[in-house]
């Protein structure tokens, strides 16, 4: 086997030389600093200057108005001895892992799907990517608008809504809020989990039939396992989206019954252009950065994303 | 050679795109200010109907004025975030849109705007042709900073007439009669009151009312500047207590924070006869007009706060928004051409522009138009109602600085669903910061 590959490759290797002839040294067509710096300007710029701003700011007392005054540690102080702020960072954690529990599966199972050749599989699958077009601000008023107790489908079936009070209790809110950006953002994961089923390699199927495997056994030993990377992949989108839901949040609930879901981006929304206390805001901005980086370096290191081995070993 | 000439070719093209970027970022500001100076003033609206009258009043002025003005607006909802940002750079109106009290007080306090004195010492009229409780609300430390520029709006206690008919009850006038009324409509399986909790800002309401029926104006007074013992008084408790027995009646049903305002879910309960009562700013009349043209034709009433038994506040006394005001930025550069702008509110032109979008202007010579308002029934009692209450409360979150609406409207909220008892209401209130 092995002598019968090396030549092969040794030929194409030939042919690329032939056609473009090999530049001296190393750094010839090689990606260099050069290359990299209008993308690293562009960063520097617009995520580490106000990044390193938000930092500065967060040392003072601002209104938005004059200029900032130092104020030392006190935003911190105040920070960490703010219920609200614990109950913020919960929220969103609990909002994100909710999303994830209740995306992963979803998509998962309508990705496999739409990789298949069934009929109609192409009209259907369309239809459910049209969520992701609309606008979450769209998607939002909408959902508002149909879960109205009085006037809404609650107002329908109170057998399932009782008094359709979905907006003045926290678990209800909740619930809505992963609602609706389940809705909104499954296609995008679907879409994920199609390409990557498209890619394995039918060969693995038709071995398992073979061997007198199942439809689910097959899913369950050969689809799932091959989906590895891309689980992860699309776990790391979630967790970004969930830690960081904004928008929902704003037209949805404005953080209420109370402050039963604010979650710590709104939270800092609030503090920023509600309260104008621009130094509040910009802690809680920052640790809401420090929480994230945690989270994924956690997560990079649980799900050896790191090193991202191939699934086609053996293939 | 070719690394070189490589290099070069990369980095050029780089700084190309990215010089690009940036002046495409950069277009957004500078189109505003550059034509800060060439002879024309400002004027910062907020965005929504009325903007049409606006116009035609900047078009007025500039038929005849060098110095051209010209009208910005910024939609509704964002209309205070955006106004905090730009209000101090470059970008800053020359006149500008707001509530008066709580609203202005920060910038007052930044030194950015200009006390009125010389105008109004130049031309009397820009004080005395409004009626005093709404002019005052823009006073600050003492000086006038505003000219009302709208319409007021007081809060009234609107209702169903139909559906109080056919329950027997009658439009209450005091607190007792009030409960009363709750009672028996509930009996018969209609909510009592609508109320859009999920805008926080009508369950305040309820709050500001019966503050001032139960303890007068001057609780308040003294609370917003700072008085942190008059939240803890006896009237306040007895405020609140008055209140609980309401919400413990059923008065507003169970799922009042899923309904809102501003979408339209409260005033169609009202409209639908699924409720009897709402109470809510003069706006409630327009928004139903345009939504149920027929049930304001025939079944809405309208009417004052009830009265509390042994209160000490007026029953003639209102609350709401008093009026929108024109503010004068300190540096602007054309004082003169504000000063002259300022004078046509109080114009004929702007009493009947005003009227005909349904606003209530607030000036001297409103009682002459009034006849040629869309409704003059309506007009005339809001008018006479502003005109004879002994105090007009602006609403809570407009009289504190915006630091405060958030724990406010957090506060009302929670006192309502239960979440706050009295001292925890007390406490949220006492930590709001002083106008």
């Amino acid at each position: 086997m092995t002598t019968a590959t090396a030549p092969a490759v040794d030929s194409e290797e030939t042919t690329r030389n032939r056609r473009r002839p090999a530049r001296p040294g190393t750094g010839a067509g090689r990606p260099g600093f050069a290359w990299a710096a209008p993308a690293a300007v562009f960063f520097g710029l617009f995520a580490l200057v106000p990044l390193l701003l938000v930092v500065v700011l967060s040392f003072t007392r601002w209104n938005g108005l004059g200029s900032p005054e130092f104020a030392g540690l006190e935003n911190w102080n105040k920070l960490l001895d703010d219920p609200v702020m614990v109950k913020s960072l919960w929220l969103s954690l609990v909002l994100t892992v909710l999303g994830v529990l209740v995306q992963t599966p979803l998509s998962i199972l309508l990705g496999v799907w739409a990789a298949g050749h069934q009929r109609n599989r192409a009209v259907l699958s369309a239809i459910y990517f049209v969520p992701l077009l609309l606008s979450i601000t769209a998607v939002s008023v909408l959902w508002r608008a149909l879960l109205d107790p009085n006037f809404g489908i609650p107002s329908q079936a109170t057998w399932l809504f009782g008094d359709g009070n979905l907006f003045g209790v926290q678990t209800s809110a909740l619930g809505v809020l992963v609602l609706v950006s389940t809705w909104q953002f499954t296609p995008l994961h679907t879409l994920l989990y199609q390409g990557a089923t498209r890619a394995i390699p039918q060969v693995l199927y038709q071995a398992a039939q073979i061997d007198g495997a199942g439809r689910v056994r097959q899913f369950f030993h050969i689809t799932l396992p091959q989906l590895r990377n891309t689980v992860v992949t699309s776990t790391i989108l979630m967790v970004v989206g969930g830690l960081t839901t904004f928008d929902t949040v704003l037209i949805l609930t404005q953080g209420g019954p109370g402050t039963d879901t604010t979650n710590s981006a709104y939270y800092m929304y609030q503090k920023a252009f509600k309260s104008f206390d621009f130094g509040m805001a910009s802690a809680i901005a920052l640790l809401l950065v420090l929480v994230a980086s945690l989270v994924s370096l956690v997560m990079v290191r649980l799900s050896g994303y790191d090193k991202m081995r191939s699934t086609m070993e053996g293939v | 050679m070719i690394r070189h000439s490589q290099l070069l070719r990369t980095v050029a093209a780089g700084g190309a795109s990215l010089v690009l970027t940036l002046s495409l970022a950069a277009c957004g500001g500078s189109a505003d200010s550059a034509d800060g100076d060439s002879g024309t003033i400002h004027v910062l609206v907020y965005g929504d109907a009325t903007n049409k009258v606006e116009k035609k009043l900047v078009d007025t002025f500039n038929k005849t004025s060098k110095v051209k003005a010209v009208l910005d607006t910024i939609p509704g909802a964002d209309y205070q975030s955006k106004l905090q940002t730009i209000i101090s750079g470059k970008q800053a109106p020359d006149v500008f849109f707001n509530w008066g009290g709580g609203s202005i007080k920060p910038y007052v306090d930044a030194g950015l705007l200009m006390p009125l004195d010389d105008f109004i010492a130049k031309d009397p009229r820009l004080e005395s042709d409004f009626l005093p409780s709404v002019f005052n609300t823009a006073v600050v430390d003492g000086k006038p900073y505003g000219v009302p520029m709208r319409g007021t709006q007081p809060v009234l206690l609107f209702s169903n007439k139909k559906v109080l008919n056919d329950a027997g009850v009658t439009a209450p006038r005091t607190w007792d009669e009030l409960l009363t009324a709750v009672k028996t409509l509930k009996a018969k399986g209609i909510t009592p009151i609508a109320l859009g909790g999920g805008d926080k800002w009508p369950t305040q309401m309820w709050f500001q009312y019966l503050y001032d029926r139960v303890a007068g104006p001057e609780l308040f007074e003294q609370a917003v500047k700072g008085d942190k013992n008059a939240w803890a008084s006896a009237d306040s408790k007895k405020a609140l207590g008055r209140l609980k027995e309401l919400i413990d009646a059923g008065a507003f049903g169970t799922n009042y924070d899923s309904v809102k305002f501003t979408d339209g879910g409260s005033p169609a309960l009202l409209a639908t006869g699924k409720a009897a009562f709402e109470l809510m700013g003069s706006w409630e009349y327009s928004t139903l007009q345009d939504a149920y043209p027929d049930f304001v034709k025939s079944d809405l009433g309208y009417g004052a706060f009830p009265a509390v038994e042994g209160g000490k506040g007026d029953p003639a006394n209102v609350a709401g928004n008093t009026n929108n005001f024109y503010s004068v930025l300190k540096n602007t550069k054309h004082p003169e051409a504000v000063a002259e702008f300022l004078k046509l509110m109080y114009s004929d032109e702007f009493v009947q522009a005003q009227l005909s979008v349904g606003n209530l202007p607030t000036t001297a010579n409103t009682p002459k138009f009034l006849d040629k308002a869309a409704n003059p029934e309506y007009s005339k009692y809001q008018y006479d109602l502003v005109k004879k209450a002994p105090s007009f409360q602006l609403s809570w979150d407009q009289a504190f600085p915006p630091a405060a609406t958030t724990t406010i409207h957090q506060a009302v909220q929670q006192f309502f669903n239960g979440q706050m008892d009295t001292d925890a209401f007390i406490a949220a209130m006492q930590s709001l910061p002083a106008a």
